[in-house]
């Protein structure tokens, strides 16, 4: 019935009623670590402001200390210590890995909304955009990487403009696998959700006068991108992970860089632990933010705005 | 035929596939009329509304429509439906929107209205439809017969010379209808034309000019209301109404 007030979604009700002990361990947890990300970042940009570049901003040695002073803790004070050690090197990995990532989805969508509509709206475009949508996706995405990077030596074409923003051209070739393959992957998210939008939101756009793409762009696609969100969101948590196959075209991002210090120092377990968590924060906010997102654009009848 | 001769539907066949669901099939309406069209589901009442404003294909006949011809290959199908409003058995409002939203959608993108006057004009025709308090809501948020009224109020922010209306309150609970049929009623006083499909007899009975009765796609009988409701001259025409009224 009509109401001032939306009503609740599910999940605003259960977060309503967790003002836990965990709830705010998880953000503290993420305070820190993007505060930790974006001070690394700034010191590395404005050339070691606060401490020199390459050192982690807490001393090692500090942390060993302090950590050997307590007990029960001293046995893990050197394993710190190195963990600290490896900081500036993670958080100069983690831009790169969060920089392709946002861009290579951020075009990618681009991109995958036109194809999904194709697929579904289109006659002759339709099967321009199966044949891409299969092609990119059924074919291992690292063999998409090779074949831009060592096939089409795409690195030394880099436009001018584009060139030199990031340390290395390599990773443009990057972006640009990342942006296809994931093009065709939102394409399929994207198409599903337009596909459940009801036949008769069609109809009543036409009878009202607009032409066929108006009605797809005013009426089919606010609904339907809603409908997206959650499977997007998987994309999303894909492409931060599989954003590591850039290390094999060496592109130096977070699983690259934590590779080469663990070959060189053979501390495999360690260094692919707090890789793995780091990978696990840049996920868990991904998928927060989007919950944010839904929970922002939600609409009553639409998607978790139903109270269904 | 009269001077004020509005709408001319002449011998519209059409088929899916195989099957024939209109089959020569005439009427004329003169501005100002209401037309009901009656007849069993399947009989080709929706398809014929349909085929009036192109969202079906006839393929045999003509359509005049002031005019100018409906089917047309040449005639600018979006150009038709800006002056041809509908509303339909199951509402079809934009989900996504307001009553405002849904209202000022064709006056802003189709007519190029600006955003504020497009605004007005949507609420000038919610307020017509009694629907003052309701600019904000959503779709999901509204009964039903509030829901038909919003697309009543949509398509005629357009500013249609012609309504149609498929079934407007099939899709409805009966204590929900009666307030869509005091809009219809409405809009008939207002002198509208308007070419309606439904089972609603007495809402025909009262506003009609002229009632056509459809069974198999094809026109059985047509004529004022008095004359086919008290005494049809075929008998189809008299056992539909019986088996109507003895649902009633």
């Amino acid at each position: 019935m009509a109401s001032a007030t939306r009503p609740a979604t599910v999940r605003e009700r259960v977060a309503d009623s967790d003002r836990s002990v965990g709830r705010l361990l998880l953000v503290a947890a993420g305070a820190l670590f993007w505060g930790w990300l974006v001070v690394s970042w700034v010191n590395r940009w404005l050339g070691g402001v606060l401490v020199p570049v390459g050192q982690p901003l807490v001393p090692a040695g500090a942390v060993e200390a302090t950590l050997a002073a307590i007990p029960g803790l001293a046995a893990y004070a050197s394993d710190a210590a190195f963990v600290v050690e490896l900081t500036p090197e993670l958080a100069r990995g983690t831009w790169l890995t969060v920089v392709i990532t946002a861009v290579s989805l951020a075009v990618g969508f681009v991109l995958a909304v036109p194809l999904a509509v194709a697929r579904v709206y289109g006659r002759f475009s339709a099967w321009v955009s199966l044949g891409y949508t299969e092609l990119l996706r059924g074919t291992p995405l690292l063999a998409q990487l090779f074949v831009l990077y060592y096939g089409l030596n795409l690195a030394s074409y880099v436009p001018g403009a584009l060139s030199g923003v990031f340390a290395r051209d390599v990773v443009w070739v990057a972006i640009l696998g990342f942006t296809l393959n994931g093009a065709a992957y939102q394409a399929e998210y994207i198409r599903g959700a337009l596909e459940s939008v009801e036949e008769g939101q069609i109809t009543a756009g036409r009878a009202i006068g607009l032409s066929k793409l108006e009605t797809i762009y005013y009426v089919v696609l606010p609904q339907g991108l809603r409908y997206a969100i959650p499977s997007w969101t998987n994309e999303f948590v894909y492409l931060i992970k599989y954003s590591s196959l850039a290390g094999f075209i060496t592109v130096p991002e977070l699983y690259y860089r934590a590779d080469q210090i663990a070959s060189e120092t053979f501390r495999y377990t360690l260094i692919f632990v707090v890789t793995g968590v780091t990978y696990l924060a840049l996920v868990l906010t991904a998928s927060k933010l989007m919950e944010r997102v839904e929970d922002r654009v939600a609409i009553p009848g639409i998607g978790s705005g139903s109270e269904e | 035929m009269s001077d004020d001769e509005f709408l001319r539907v002449s011998d519209v066949s059409k088929w899916y596939g195989e099957e024939k669901v209109l089959e020569e099939v005439s009427f004329e309406m003169d501005r100002g009329d209401v037309t009901v069209l009656i007849g069993p589901s399947g009989s080709g009442k929706s398809t014929m509304l349909r085929c009036v404003n192109r969202l079906a294909e006839a393929q045999e006949g003509s359509i005049l429509l002031d005019g100018e011809e409906v089917l047309s290959p040449d005639l600018d199908v979006d150009e038709l439906r800006r002056e041809v409003g509908m509303v339909f058995q199951g509402f079809n409002l934009f989900a996504h929107l307001t009553a405002v939203g849904n209202v000022a959608l064709g006056p802003r993108r189709v007519l190029g209205l600006s955003e504020t006057a497009a605004r007005e004009r949507a609420e000038a025709q919610l307020e017509r439809v009694g629907l003052g308090e309701q600019f904000d809501s959503y779709p999901a948020e509204l009964s039903g017969g509030q829901q038909q009224r919003v697309g009543i109020a949509r398509a005629l922010a357009m500013e249609p010379k012609l309504m149609l209306f498929d079934e407007p309150t099939s899709a409805l609970d009966p204590e929900l209808i009666g307030e869509v049929l005091e809009v219809m009623h409405g809009l008939v006083d207002e002198g509208m034309t308007m070419l309606v499909v439904t089972h609603e007899m007495s809402f025909a009975r009262e506003v009609a000019d002229e009632i056509v009765f459809l069974d198999d796609g094809r026109v059985v009988e047509r004529g004022p209301p008095e004359q086919l409701f008290d005494h049809p001259e075929e008998e189809r025409t008299g056992r539909f109404l019986e088996r109507i009224a003895s649902h009633d």
